[in-house]
């Protein structure tokens, strides 16, 4: 197997404190998440960077404008970009989160059935049949973004975001799904719900998990 | 030891911020208008960067409990100790028993009230920060609630400290935030990316610490444009698909996924944080070079006063 090519990214100042670069990918590239935790994880190991944020297909780094000139902190993206080929993978682990599914812990399970045509025995087996990457963390506290599930179950976010979703909700977003950490308005389509507390600030580490990682889920028999 | 009487439409204890924990989804939250923040340190005597009161929009009522020192600076809000006016951007001396009480905010929003020693609170991941969302920092995460009692550090060296001539910050209900292009700017129309620049936008009353709603010409895209989640900071101007664009302030998302119109200068983002519904917001285009020498003067400037103080 070949590595999937990636076009160049596009390295830009974002403000006067800060870099982002991005690939130019449509939809989820796992060759462009890959490169990028790559990326974030080399940025990590270098001083001189006051935050790393990275994306789906885009990291940014920012930094103190009295320490680094802008052109300077662009250099360094260009320098990393040109080797990110070379750079070592961010170590990951593998979490298995078990699910409730359906029920009141998925309100939405019906319309995901509905619109894959299939039974909800079927859509909780292809919800938990793949292993997921926890492609980024955010965007709030304990959100966890992963790679998409299968294609059936795919389904646009609600047109109007419920005014909250509870904490540990499951959830799918066109071709996105992922983990509410913590209680909070959204638009995903609820499937399922898990009681691992994803963020909790007075457990160390405060995460369950970090971009990059892999992750299950594993149906919770009723 | 202080007690909160009334604790006002909401007032949180807050300090430099939670730095470096973007990356896992956390914003630095900390002050909106760092420079008040400090210079309210600084009149107490205090390090520039230790944990104040944030007042927003006004209504705090404090009883002191012991002999102290405390000063405002920020949104002017026609304070009274014992009825009697005090001065923002002048420390006063406060007695056990006195009563502090903040009026409405008459310019700006936020103000800093500082005491010697600094406000005490419990440290998560490197500050007391009040991030309400997470319940993060301050007193159990949360805005301060009447009955709360607060205390403050031992100070080292409690004084009455003068801000010296021309450190005063104006504050103005038209705020004008200098920005660069952000990196969608040039997926917006040819007429939005002018209206940006010469149009007044106006805070609406969905304004808080996480961002502001702006209402004022519509700013859409050139042709339809899906983003993925991608970072995001605070002074970003977000373009969503409805046209009113989103002002990203200090609790703001650590990523979106709204086109990002524009960014404003790390030496300006202090201004947000006097930014309420009803605030005239211009945004002003700014070159590279311009951002960093003002943020190379204003550093120096503030600095000399404040040592290890940076926008």
């Amino acid at each position: 197997m070949t590595k999937p090519l990636l076009p160049a990214p596009a390295i830009q100042p974002y403000g006067d404190a800060a870099v982002l670069l991005s690939y130019d990918v449509k939809g989820y590239s796992s060759a462009a998440n890959d490169a990028v935790l790559a990326l974030a994880a080399h940025f990590k190991s270098q001083s001189g960077w006051t935050d790393i944020v990275s994306g789906y297909d885009s990291v940014m780094a920012t930094f103190d404008p009295s320490v680094m000139r802008l052109g300077a902190a662009v250099n360094r993206f260009q320098l990393a970009a040109n080797d990110v080929q070379s750079l070592p993978h961010a170590p990951q682990e593998i979490i298995d989160i078990p699910v409730h599914y359906g029920g009141e812990n998925g309100p939405d399970m019906g319309t995901i059935m509905a619109s894959a045509g299939l039974s909800d025995k079927a859509v909780i087996d292809a919800h938990a049949s793949m292993t997921y990457r926890v492609c980024m963390m955010g965007f709030v506290p304990g959100f966890a973004f992963l790679s998409p599930p299968p294609k059936p179950l795919h389904h646009p976010r609600h047109e109007t975001p419920r005014l909250s979703v509870p904490k540990g909700s499951v959830g799918i977003a066109g071709w996105q799904t992922g983990i509410y950490g913590l209680s909070s308005p959204g638009g995903w389509q609820i499937i399922g719900r898990t009681e691992i507390d994803i963020f909790d600030a007075r457990r160390s580490p405060p995460f369950y998990m970090k971009a990059g990682d892999s992750l299950r889920f594993v149906p919770v028999k009723p | 030891m202080i007690e909160v009487l009334q604790s006002g439409t909401s007032t949180t204890i807050q300090d430099a911020g939670r730095i470096g924990q973007r990356g896992r989804g956390i914003p630095a939250s900390g002050a909106a208008d760092k420079l008040n923040f400090a210079l309210a340190n600084y009149m107490v005597g205090n390090s520039w960067d230790v944990p104040v009161l944030e007042c927003t929009l006004g209504g705090l009522h404090l009883r002191i409990h012991e002999d102290t020192i405390m000063a405002i600076a920020g949104a002017e809000m026609w304070a009274q100790v014992n009825g009697q006016n005090v001065k923002n951007f002048t420390a006063f001396p406060v007695l056990k028993g006195d009563i502090l009480t903040l009026s409405f905010a008459r310019t700006g929003v936020r103000a800093y009230i500082a005491i010697a020693g600094g406000f005490r609170a419990q440290p998560m991941m490197g500050s007391v920060s009040t991030y309400s969302l997470a319940g993060l920092g301050g007193i159990d995460g949360r805005a301060l609630r009447i009955g709360d009692k607060l205390s403050a550090q031992t100070a080292r060296k409690p004084a009455i400290v003068k801000i010296p001539k021309g450190y005063t910050p104006y504050l103005s209900t038209h705020v004008i935030l200098r920005a660069l292009p952000g990196p969608e700017f040039s997926a917006l129309s040819a007429d939005s990316r002018r209206h940006l620049f010469i149009s007044p936008f106006f805070a609406t009353p969905q304004t808080d610490r996480m961002g502001s709603r702006l209402r004022g010409d519509k700013i859409v895209m050139a042709k339809p444009y899906s983003m993925t989640s991608s970072p995001l900071l605070p002074g970003t101007l977000q373009a969503p698909p409805d046209g009113q664009p989103i002002l990203a302030m200090v609790d703001g998302h650590c990523t979106g996924g709204y086109a990002r119109a524009l960014q404003v200068i790390r030496a300006d983002l202090w201004l947000m944080g006097q930014i309420g519904p009803e605030t005239q917001i211009s945004f002003r285009r700014c070159m590279e070079h311009e951002a960093a020498q003002t943020l190379h003067y204003r550093n120096a400037f503030y600095g000399r006063l404040m040592p290890g103080f940076k926008f």
